[in-house]
This record gives C-alpha cells, sequence and structure tokens, in this order.
C-alpha cells in the first residue's frame, strides 16, 4: 500500500514536471512581448524613456535567457512559492488569487453539498421504483440537466429569476457599498450566490443522479440482495443497509473528485455571473495575454488533476476491500 | 474453424444493413444467431418511442443543417445596421387591408412601412417599435387630427406633412430627426419631405431645401444650390439633389463616391439614391449610375426588358437596389436581392407609382390597389449587427455538427487504436499507453483547451481556427473510449476463438481489427455517440467563452456569446432562445440516442427498464 502510493507520488512529480515543459515551452511560441507592456505607458513621452524602460523589462523579466534558464528560473519560483507577479491587475499572483479561491471554494461546497443531499435520495428512489412515473420524470429532467450547456441553463435562470421576476440579481457577488457585517454581509453574498448556484445545480443534478441511480440498479441486482430478501428482512433494511451502503462505493469517488475541483472553479458559471472566482480569474488573464498567473494557474489545475486522480484511486482501494492496485 | 472464419468474414461489412434493416436470410446456421443479436438490438432501440422521437429530431436537425444550408442565400460577412435586432414575424409587407384599394402613398422606414389613405388618415405596419418606449405605430394626435397630404419614413422616425402645409415628425428623436426648423413653418409651400439615416429634409415651392437631425452623421452643405432643388433623397450618408436645370448635385462638405455625379449630366428628369450610390433618369428613358459599386449596386437595369415602345417614367432607390416604373404601368427591380427586393412581381401592369425604400416596395395602381415586395420579415428575427439568426443557425448549426463529428471521428480513432493495441499487447506498451491516457485525462479539459486556442490559434486564419478546435476536441477527448476498447479487448484476447486465431497463425493487426474489433463494436457506438454530444457541449462552451470559432463565422456557441446581458436576454430575446433551443434540442437527442443504443445493445440492458 505505502510502496504503492509512492510510487504513484514519484510518478505524479514526473508527470507534473513534464506538463510544466510542455506548457512552458507552449506558452513560449505565444506572440507578443510582456516587456513591452510594462514599457507600454512611456510609448508617447520619449523613445529614450521607453527604450530604457524595455531593456530593464526585459533584463528584470529575464525574457533574454535561453528557454531552458528561463523554465529552470520559473520552476524554481513557483516550488518556492512565488507564482509570479500580474502584468494586467498589477499584483503578485499570490495575493491575487487569495479572494477568488475563497468565493469559488464557498460556491462549490454549496453546490456539492446541496446536490448530494437532493441527488442520492432522489437516485434511490429512481431505482426502487424503476420504471414508475418518478422514475420517468426524473428521467427526462436529469437528461435535459445535462445535455443542455451550462450557459444556456443560466440564460433561461436569469431569464425568469432575475429579469422577468426580478427576485435575484443578474450578476455581481455582492451590493457595491454594502455596509452589513455579520450575518446581514453573509445574506448579501448569499444572495448574489444564489442564482449561480441554482444554476450550477441544476447541469450537477442530471449527471449525478443518473450515475446514483444507476449503481444503486447495478447492486439490486446482485446476488445478496436476492438473499437478504429470501431471509425475509424488511424492504428498507435491505435497501439502506444491504443495497445503499455498496451502491456508496462508485459515488463517493465522484464526490471526492468534486471537492478536487472546488478549487479549480467554473469557467462558464463564474463567467456568466461576473463572480470573481478562479475561472473568472484564469479567463481573465488569458484574455489579457497575462502570462505569469495564467501559466501558475494551469499548472495548479494541472497538479489539482493529478492529485485527485490519485485520491480517487486510492479511496476506491480504501472503501472497497476488492480492489487491488498495482 | 474455417466456418468460424466465413462467419467473421461475412457479418463485418453488413454491420449497418443488419442494424436498420433486414438482410438476406442465409442458412448457414451460425449466421442468423449472429444476426439475430443486431436484429434484436435495433428492435430493442426502436420499441422505445423517445428512442424514435429522438433518432427522428436529431435526424431532421442534422440533414437540415447539412442540406438546407444550400438552399440559403448565406453570406457570414453580411451586416446590416438599418436591420439590427428586429423581433421574429413575416409582418412588415402586411398592409392594413383598409389601405388596400385607397392607397395615396406609402412611405417606406427601414423595418415599418407608413401608408396614406385617399382622405388623409395616416396606418403604420411592420416592426415599428423602435425601443422599449417608441414605438412609430403610435401616432401622434396631431397628426391623426390634420389631414395628412404626404408622408415619409426613415430609419427609426417618420415624418407627415398637413394639408395646411405644417411637418410633423415622430419616432426615434433624439438625434434631432424630429426637430422641424422653425424657420420652414410660414415660408413657402412644402413639396416633399423625405425621412432619411438619422435626419430628415424638406424642400419647398421655391426650390430651397431644409435638412434637421444629425450632421455628424450626414454631412450636409447645400450652398449655392438652395433655391433651385427641385428634389432631393437621401442616400445612407447625404443628400443628393436634382436641380431646376437638369444637373443633380450631391450636398456635401467634401465629395465622397456617391456625390460625384457625372459631369455630362445635365437634363435628368428623376433621380433614385441607394445607401452608398445613385442613378438619375434621362427623358429617353436612359439611367445615369453612379457611386459604390458593393452589394450590387454596380448593377445595370437591362433596358432589352422593356417593349419597344415602353419607357421608364420613374426611378426610386432603396438600400441596395432600385425599382422602376413605366409608361404601360409596370414595375422593374434590380440590384442585390438577398430578401426577393429584386423580384418585382410580372402580374403588375397598371401601377400608378412606386414607393420603395430599404428591402421593401410597394407598387400602387390608380384605384389605390397595393402590390408589395421585398423583405417580409426575419423568421427568427435579427442580431445586433442585422444579420438573419434563422440562416445564421443554419450556418452555425453546419459548423456546429461538422466540428463535433470530426472531432468524434478523431478521438474515436485514436480511442480505438490506442486501446486495442495497449489492450491486445499488454506489458510495457499497456503501460506507457495508460500513463499518458491518465495524463490526459487528468488535466482539466477547458482550460488546457482555451489556452491551445488561443496560443496555437493567434496567428491562425479563421479556417485554421476550426480545424485546431476539431483537433483540440479530437486529441483532449479519447481517453475513456481507450479504457473502455481496452478493458474490452482485455476481455475477448484470451477467449478460444482468438487463441484458435493465434495457433493458426493470423497476423497481429488481423485478429486486433478483424476478430478482437467486431466484438468492441457496440462500446464504440455507444461511446462514440455520446462524446458527439460532449463534442457540441465542449465546442459551444469555447465559442460561448470567445476561445472557439470566432465571428462572423457563426456557431450556435458563439451565437449565444453577445447574449449575455440583460438588455439582450429581456428585449432581443430571439437573439438566445432559438439557437439555445437548437443546441439543447440537438445535445438532448443525441443523449438519449446514445442512452438507448446503450440499453439496447447491452445484452443486461432488461434491468435499466
Amino acid at each position: 500500500m505505502l510502496r504503492y502510493i509512492l510510487k504513484r507520488l514519484a510518478y505524479l512529480v514526473f508527470i507534473f514536471f513534464v506538463i510544466s515543459i510542455l506548457l512552458f515551452v507552449i506558452w513560449d511560441l505565444t506572440p507578443g512581448d510582456p516587456a513591452r507592456v510594462v514599457a507600454e505607458p512611456y510609448a508617447k513621452s520619449s523613445a529614450q524613456k521607453y527604450k530604457e524602460v524595455y531593456e530593464q523589462a526585459r533584463r528584470e523579466l529575464g525574457l533574454d535567457d535561453p528557454l531552458v534558464i528561463r523554465y529552470v528560473k520559473w520552476m524554481g519560483r513557483l516550488l518556492t512559492g512565488e507564482f509570479g507577479y500580474s502584468i494586467y491587475y498589477r499584483k503578485d499572483v499570490a495575493d491575487l488569487i487569495v479572494e477568488p479561491m475563497q468565493n469559488t471554494v464557498r460556491l462549490n461546497v454549496y453546490s456539492v453539498v446541496i446536490t448530494l443531499a437532493i441527488t442520492i435520495p432522489l437516485g434511490i428512489l429512481c431505482a426502487i421504483k424503476r420504471g414508475g412515473f418518478t422514475d420517468q420524470f426524473v428521467r427526462v429532467i436529469t437528461v435535459i440537466g445535462y445535455s443542455i450547456p451550462q450557459f444556456i441553463i443560466g440564460l433561461v435562470f436569469i431569464y425568469f429569476f432575475a429579469v422577468k421576476l426580478g427576485w435575484l440579481p443578474v450578476s455581481g457577488y455582492g451590493t457595491p457599498n454594502f455596509q452589513g457585517t455579520g450575518w446581514a454581509l453573509y445574506w448579501d453574498r448569499m444572495y448574489y450566490l444564489l442564482l449561480p448556484l441554482i444554476t450550477m445545480l441544476f447541469s450537477q443534478m442530471g449527471g449525478t443522479t443518473k450515475f446514483v441511480r444507476s449503481a444503486m440498479i447495478d447492486v439490486m441486482s446482485q446476488d445478496y440482495i436476492r438473499t437478504a430478501r429470501a431471509k425475509g428482512l424488511k424492504e428498507r433494511v435491505v435497501i439502506f443497509s444491504h443495497a445503499f451502503r455498496n451502491a456508496l462505493l462508485p459515488v463517493i469517488t465522484i464526490i471526492i473528485g468534486w471537492f478536487l475541483a472546488l478549487f479549480s472553479g467554473s469557467l462558464i458559471i463564474e463567467n456568466m455571473f461576473a463572480l470573481n472566482g478562479m475561472g473568472k480569474l484564469f479567463y481573465t488573464c488569458l484574455k489579457n495575454q497575462d502570462y505569469q498567473p495564467t501559466l501558475a494557474l494551469q499548472m495548479f489545475y494541472v497538479l489539482i488533476g493529478l492529485v485527485g486522480n490519485l485520491v480517487t484511486d486510492l479511496s476506491y482501494m480504501l472503501v472497497d476491500p476488492r480492489v487491488k492496485l498495482k | 474453424m474455417a466456418n468460424e472464419e466465413k462467419t467473421k468474414k461475412t457479418r463485418r461489412p453488413g454491420l449497418m444493413s443488419q442494424l436498420f434493416g433486414k438482410k438476406k436470410a442465409l442458412d448457414v446456421f451460425e449466421e442468423e444467431g449472429m444476426e439475430s443479436q443486431w436484429q434484436a438490438a435495433a428492435k430493442r432501440f426502436f420499441k422505445v418511442p423517445l428512442n424514435v422521437i429522438a433518432l427522428v429530431v436529431f435526424l431532421a436537425i442534422f440533414i437540415y443543417m447539412m442540406i438546407g444550408v444550400l438552399f440559403i442565400d448565406f453570406e457570414e460577412t453580411y451586416q446590416d445596421t438599418t436591420q439590427q435586432n428586429i423581433s421574429p414575424g413575416h409582418n412588415m409587407l402586411d398592409f392594413p387591408a383598409e389601405l388596400d384599394g385607397n392607397c395615396k402613398q406609402i412611405a417606406v422606414g427601414s423595418t415599418f412601412s407608413v401608408g396614406l389613405s385617399n382622405d388623409g388618415k395616416v396606418y403604420v405596419w411592420g416592426k415599428s417599435k423602435i425601443t422599449n418606449t417608441i414605438d412609430i405605430a403610435n401616432i401622434p394626435d396631431d397628426v391623426k387630427e390634420n389631414e395628412i397630404v404626404m408622408v415619409a419614413a426613415g430609419y427609426d422616425h417618420a415624418m407627415a406633412l398637413t394639408k395646411r402645409g405644417k411637418v410633423l415628425c415622430w419616432g426615434n428623436g433624439r438625434l434631432h430627426q424630429c426637430d422641424v426648423p422653425s424657420s420652414l413653418g410660414g415660408r413657402k409651400k412644402v413639396v416633399q419631405i423625405e425621412a432619411g439615416h438619422q435626419g430628415s429634409l424638406a424642400v419647398t415651392e421655391d426650390g430651397r431645401i431644409y435638412f434637421w437631425g444629425n450632421e455628424s452623421v450626414i454631412s450636409f452643405k447645400v450652398g449655392d444650390a438652395q433655391g433651385h432643388i427641385k428634389k432631393a433623397a437621401f442616400c445612407f450618408s447625404g443628400i443628393i439633389a436634382l436641380m431646376d436645370d437638369g444637373t443633380v448635385k450631391g450636398l456635401v462638405k467634401n465629395n465622397v463616391g456617391w456625390s460625384q455625379v457625372p459631369a455630362d449630366l445635365n437634363d435628368a428628369i428623376d433621380i433614385a439614391a441607394s445607401s452608398q450610390a445613385a442613378c438619375a433618369l434621362r427623358p429617353d428613358g436612359s439611367i445615369v449610375y453612379w457611386g459604390s459599386t458593393e452589394k450590387g449596386l454596380n448593377q445595370q437595369f437591362d433596358m432589352s426588358l422593356l417593349d419597344a415602345d415602353e419607357k421608364i417614367i420613374s426611378i426610386k432607390g432603396g438600400r441596395y437596389h432600385y425599382t422602376a416604373l413605366t409608361d404601360k404601368g409596370r414595375v422593374f427591380s434590380w440590384g442585390y436581392n438577398n430578401f426577393g427586393q429584386s423580384d418585382a412581381p410580372a402580374t403588375v401592369t397598371d401601377a400608378a407609382a412606386i414607393d420603395v425604400g430599404y428591402f421593401q416596395n410597394y407598387a400602387i395602381n390608380n384605384e389605390g390597389k397595393i402590390t408589395a415586395w421585398g423583405l417580409k420579415g426575419y423568421l427568427l428575427g435579427s442580431d445586433g449587427y442585422g444579420r438573419d439568426v434563422f440562416s445564421r443557425i443554419v450556418g452555425g448549426g453546419r459548423m456546429t455538427l461538422t466540428i463535433g463529428a470530426i472531432a468524434v471521428i478523431i478521438s474515436t480513432f485514436i480511442g480505438i487504436v490506442l486501446g486495442s493495441v495497449a489492450g491486445y499487447f499488454g506489458g510495457k506498451t499497456d503501460i506507457i499507453i495508460m500513463r499518458i491516457q491518465e495524463v490526459v485525462s487528468s488535466i482539466p479539459f477547458m482550460p488546457l483547451a482555451m489556452i491551445l486556442s488561443v496560443v496555437v490559434g493567434a496567428t491562425m486564419s479563421e479556417n485554421g481556427r476550426i480545424v485546431l478546435i476539431m483537433c483540440i476536441l479530437g486529441f483532449l477527448n479519447w481517453t475513456s473510449l481507450c479504457r473502455l476498447v481496452r478493458a474490452q479487448v482485455l476481455a475477448e484476447r484470451e477467449k478460444e476463438y482468438i487463441v484458435a486465431g493465434k495457433a493458426m497463425g493470423i497476423s497481429q493487426t488481423a485478429i486486433i481489427f478483424r476478430h478482437i474489433f467486431p466484438n468492441v463494436i457496440s462500446v464504440i457506438m455507444v461511446n462514440a455517440t455520446l462524446s458527439f454530444a460532449a463534442c457540441l457541449l465542449t465546442e459551444s462552451g469555447l465559442s460561448y467563452l470567445g476561445f472557439g470559432v470566432v465571428e462572423p463565422k457563426p456557431t450556435w456557441g458563439n451565437m449565444l456569446n453577445g447574449a449575455n446581458d440583460s438588455v439582450v436576454i429581456q428585449n432581443y430575446w430571439w437573439r438566445w432562445v432559438f439557437p439555445a433551443i437548437a443546441l439543447g434540442l440537438c445535445t438532448i437527442a443525441i443523449n438519449i440516442i446514445g442512452d438507448g443504443l446503450r440499453d439496447a445493445l447491452d445484452p443486461r440492458a432488461d434491468r435499466e427498464r
């Protein structure tokens, strides 16, 4: 077990470096000169000053070094927690990501918890009453939920809840100049978070309900369920004690996957509702060719993806003794 | 053994025909067994009504988007500032019935028309809503109360001339196009009123012209022509005037294309102005053209269409076309024909007057009966650049579906090859392929696709970008199929018939692709269908964020790009509702088909229902 984890970790580090090299090279090919962005304000005043600032910026940013040196320097900074400087926001990336990260985590915690609270009972219900009206109805809704892109669901919800009914704000993450503190502040934030949250829930619930339902159906057709029923156990005991526990195994893995994705944020939702989250930050940096934060964020995403994979595998092994990983 | 060989050989090519239709019955025992599996799957699939509906919906959309687009005159770069954000409907030419037979004049505005009856009453029809508060159809009381003798309609305002010689304006007056100059009143009698794009003009009996409106858009300078003007007409950004000596002048500060009138023209009897060009009619019925050549404005009237003794007596200009009236009462239109505005009906033989503007034409006969042709409206409205939403949905659908289909072909191909190689050979090959697969699948997809789109696509042409998007989707999406194929191959390769094949010395490629592969086909079909839907979603997501296919090329995703704005969401709902419906219907249908296929092909499927 320990050997396996170590092996996987070593492999993870290796892959991380391979991807970082690839990304760095790809970014290096991008047209655009960061030094010019720095020197731009002086372009109009005097050519001499512009040239000076430009040269200095090139030196400071180390743009004249060979690719390998630049990569090593960048990686070194990244590993020591220095994620670079955002030219667009004029801030250190480390400071820059604090608030978006908080917003993203908050939004995702709510969405994950609520999604699970709704989808697990719903999936079980559908599996038990398979073929019934509830099941058919939920199936149609879930197909719609996972087939329609998030931004369309968002548009429809904005139309109804914000524009037509006027219940919720269209976008933003808090009333401008809001003075309240404590609960008042919390409710204000929640009020703005509600519409993105509903949109997210609707599009996530489809897939999860389907997943829970089919996991449950799988389990219900197992021999040990028949045995349990043959023993004369109550149906409730069969479902919750025998079936549900086993159906939970595959569900746990997607939950873990989610908790990691929680940090990466949702590109579409955050952009659509102008939420200052990680997805929005990535989008803005990429749009403005702000390469240091973009690279740092992308590496962060890669790390989350790789760690998520590892944790999912490990959790599988932990919760299901039948699985043996090598 | 030989028998088994034969089974595989004959079964493979017949796959599709067995799925979708009956195959001739064969008398070999094994054949029947294999056939019934596919037939049973097809039967199971078609037994569910939802599957059938989904298949029909998807095929209808797919075929229409792929073939229907050929019949639509679709130009990606077409834009028109006068046709922005028009609501859906085909009512632009629907003049009121009470006006028919009693019509004196019709003034054609950008999306609406103003009609005048013989008894001086004003009617408005078409898309008359300019903003939330301004509607041309709200005819002001002083227009209703007075007897009107002449009407004019422009881009977003309308004008009326009362019997007493007073000029009344209504509609959008934000750019002063409704501020009738006080000097106009009490002077000589007004003989002509015209409304244009953000401006209005009036010509008086003594040859003077008055202009009011947005002078930063319409360059206006009358100079020494004042007092000699017989008739004036609006081009998009200025005025041309017919002088009392038969010459034509552009009343502009600086000369532009349409104001440079041919010097030898000195006997004009009528003028017509289009957006960037103009023409003049000579007494002998010939027409002189000048100005821009864009959008068919250089197209000249084919005089041979006229009878020998027939002569043009009047010409009028729309936005990109002209219409002429002959002394025999026939009408002819020529020029750009994207909305049928140049398809003058040959049945009109008694026209007494023509009224033309923008994309519409009306011919009025002596009894006041109206014949209309040209732009009826937009089936699904128009977008913020004045483009027809319907044709963009069709064009965008073709783009979206093509990108999705090619991406699926790429990813399925990679998935099959790598999956079967990994599963069949095992060992080191397997480990390497599976590790690569793991890396690709663990990197969050959207950020990487966006980065690639920015970095690689920065220097690419529009078409290059489209290919790039296909490749990004294809090369990042193969992992799940690869895993599935590998697992299936792993299970298959230990079976007896493969061992037998190996023992017979059949080559490895043949074993993988001709013996193992057919057993994996159901997994592949289901996966390809579902990942087609996934590709459509991803492409539209990318395009929605602005990292996919970019304007002016339409896709369902980038049509929704500008929609994320409460004004558009509420007031211009047709701009997002229709592309959203098209995309949603398509992905829902594909997902239902995919799920249905899986249920039908999986031998254990019965438990699903």
